[in-house]
């Protein structure tokens, strides 16, 4: 995670979820209660009025005869909330004590919603009496009717504003039990030495944890493995730089103690000067190697292609000097053009091992035959030798650091196949050892993929 | 000295053996485990020096093979690996002393005459039978403090008489120590060598046990 993005703890974040998700599913369920509840309450103190309508329209076909004006006394607190007016022959001959001396509404009958001279929002029933000339006029504030679904609508808010922080205490707690892993995870993370490799193993590992310690200790398996072989390459390389110090120490102290005996002196200065040479060339391979696991590690652009012919006819140009000189023969088969995938120094390198170890572990007057062609699509490089060849437990072995086959007097490291190898896998190629059946000796494959 | 060099580098081989050679050692020269098992096991020598990367048998094998079979030649062991676990398996498994390579020549030369003279129960490098002194690192032998020139032969084969003091020799004993493979060893070699030491040093300074062999003794009182 960079910088510039904010932290965001899960913690938080999972807190924050439960919680909104509770005050939203508790405002919908309060708006539902008020929709639901407004309208029974509507209908039933609309059902109210219009009982008390029927009241005073009974009530008024009784007195009919009395004159004057009747003022209903207050009775309830609720009172002054709830007019009436009753009307003969448009003469207003009852009213509550708090209703005006005109008709409530121009309408005639039914329910209506309006707003009267005090400025209070009224509800009023409007209906005749026995006579059609009696129009009886019950109204109730719509105030009352709001302060009912108010109480209504609090008494299920206000548990929710005293549960909120207590649900937010819970769900803290219960969040924070349920990322313990995590938090034990990266936990034994931090304390990691940076060497220490060994696979995570946490105690009571729930099930989404298992893919994340899985691929963490997958990937420590392969740091583990890739550190090992680089040390163990490192440590093969020292020692195996020792024994041609040895050597050179040794036949350089050999001279020095020749005294009279010049023959002694040339040939223990002649075996100095190869053993550096044999010093600089397994350090040059080294550097190859070391160059190739870089390339390797950082290869991601696809490699360009190349004619593999044009590279094995400069190189087998160069090696031809030293097979002559062997009384060898270097036969090549290589004038089409054959584009590969891969780059020419690295390619170079291969083509260059593969002829040179024939020719080195080849004797005197060997053949040597390197072809470039293609087999069902695929280019493919082949050098064969008549040389002795290989036993199938030193073919299998082929290709180890350092492993050199026994018996030969030449000069080698054991790194040349290492290198041919690690140069075969950058490019996709696949190496293939056998005995030539045309020459008897190795014969070496390349395949690459089309 | 007679020493069985084995060691699968060709150019540290042959080093070796030149600059052993030059320092009054008799070296033989084998390149794989097998080859240095076998002499080891046959040949007659005062010590090995053993190389652990070697082809067939690693040398640490050859080493427990050996003492398996109670052979007690004292080996060096001259490697590369120089981690402490390897160099504590090294000495466990029965190596005389561990080396890491690269060793200077008289280094080597020294341990090599310091573990033989151990083996022999000695202490110290000059070795005496009365009043014939010889110092190997110096290759110088004195007779009543006065120093006495031999030829390379004649040094070896006095110093494996001295070696073996108050043991009788056979000619064959003597001829293995002395001689690598490959050198034409005339029949009356070790003869020839012996009349020199006496006419050199003194008639009586060895020996002859009729039929048997040759000894020096270790009181011995020449007149």
């Amino acid at each position: 995670m960079t910088r510039r993005h904010r932290l965001k703890s899960m913690q938080a974040r999972l807190l924050a979820l439960l919680l909104g998700l509770v005050i939203v599913i508790w405002t919908g369920s309060a708006i539902m209660t008020w929709v639901d509840a407004r309208d029974e309450l509507d209908d039933l103190l609309d059902g109210h009025l219009a009982q008390a309508a029927a009241l005073l329209v009974v009530q008024q076909a009784r007195s009919d005869d009395d004159d004057g004006v009747a003022d209903a006394p207050v009775l309830h607190k609720y009172a002054p909330l709830v007019a009436f007016q009753v009307f003969h022959e448009d003469r207003l001959v009852m009213r509550s004590a708090n209703a005006s001396t005109t008709p409530m509404t121009s309408k005639d009958h039914g329910f209506t919603t309006v707003r009267l001279n005090d400025g209070e929002k009224w509800r009023v029933f409007v209906t005749h009496g026995q006579e059609r000339d009696v129009m009886v006029y019950v109204g109730e504030q719509t105030a009352s009717r709001n302060a009912i679904l108010w109480a209504i609508l609090n008494s299920m808010l206000l548990p929710l504003l005293l549960a909120l922080p207590l649900l937010a205490a819970g769900g803290w707690w219960a969040v924070r039990r349920g990322l313990a892993p995590l938090r034990q995870l990266s936990k034994l993370l931090q304390q990691r030495q940076p060497h220490g490799l060994e696979p995570i193993e946490l105690h009571d590992m729930p099930l989404e944890m298992k893919p994340v310690a899985d691929s963490l200790n997958g990937l420590f398996e392969r740091i583990d493995h890739m550190v090992a072989s680089e040390r163990r390459f490192t440590a093969d390389a020292a020692h195996e730089l020792r024994t041609p110090i040895a050597g050179i120490r040794a036949q350089a102290q050999v001279a020095m103690g020749a005294g009279d005996d010049a023959e002694q002196r040339n040939h223990a200065l002649q075996a100095t000067l190869a053993g550096c040479d044999r010093a600089s060339r397994l350090v040059e391979q080294l550097l190859t190697l070391a160059r190739l696991e870089a390339a390797q590690a950082t290869a991601t652009a696809p490699a360009p292609t190349m004619d593999l012919s044009a590279v094995v006819r400069r190189i087998a140009a160069d090696l031809a000097t030293t097979a002559l000189a062997n009384h060898q023969t270097l036969e090549l088969d290589a004038l089409a053009p054959c584009m590969v995938v891969g780059n020419d120094m690295l390619v170079g390198v291969l083509v260059r091992n593969l002829i040179d170890n024939a020719i080195r572990y080849s004797p005197t007057g060997a053949r040597i035959w390197v072809s470039v062609t293609s087999e069902a699509g695929q280019p493919l490089l082949r050098v064969e030798d008549s040389g002795p060849g290989l036993l199938d437990a030193d073919m299998a072995r082929l290709g180890e650091r350092f492993f050199r086959v026994l018996g030969n007097e030449q000069p080698g490291s054991g790194l040349g196949w290492s290198i041919v190898k690690r140069i075969a896998d950058v490019f996709g190629a696949r190496l293939n050892v056998s005995r030539s059946e045309q020459l008897g000796g190795l014969a070496v494959a390349v395949h690459w993929q089309e | 000295m007679r020493i069985l060099l084995a060691e699968d580098d060709p150019i540290l081989g042959d080093g070796l053996r030149a600059g052993l050679r030059q320092l009054g050692f008799q070296v033989d020269w084998v390149r794989d485990g097998v080859a240095a098992e076998r002499e080891l096991v046959s040949g007659d020598y005062n010590a090995a020096v053993l190389d652990l990367g070697l082809p067939l048998k690693d040398g640490l094998d050859v080493l427990q093979a050996l003492r398996a079979r109670k052979i007690a030649t004292p080996v060096l062991v001259l490697t590369a690996r120089d981690a402490v676990p390897d160099r504590i398996r090294g000495l466990d498994l029965g190596a005389d002393d561990y080396v890491i390579k690269p060793v200077d020549l008289h280094e080597l030369g020294a341990r090599l005459r310091s573990l033989v003279r151990r083996a022999h129960g000695q202490m110290q490098d000059i070795l005496q039978c009365g009043d014939v002194l010889l110092e190997p690192s110096a290759r110088r032998v004195s007779l009543k403090g006065e120093v006495v020139t031999l030829s390379t032969r004649e040094f070896d084969l006095l110093h494996v008489l001295m070696l073996n003091a108050d043991r009788v020799m056979s000619r064959e004993q003597l001829e293995q120590q002395l001689y690598s493979w490959g050198y034409e060893v005339d029949s009356n070699a070790i003869e020839v060598h012996i009349h020199h030491l006496r006419r050199k040093l003194h008639p009586d300074v060895i020996q002859t046990v009729r039929g048997v062999g040759y000894t020096m003794l270790r009181s011995q009182t020449l007149s």
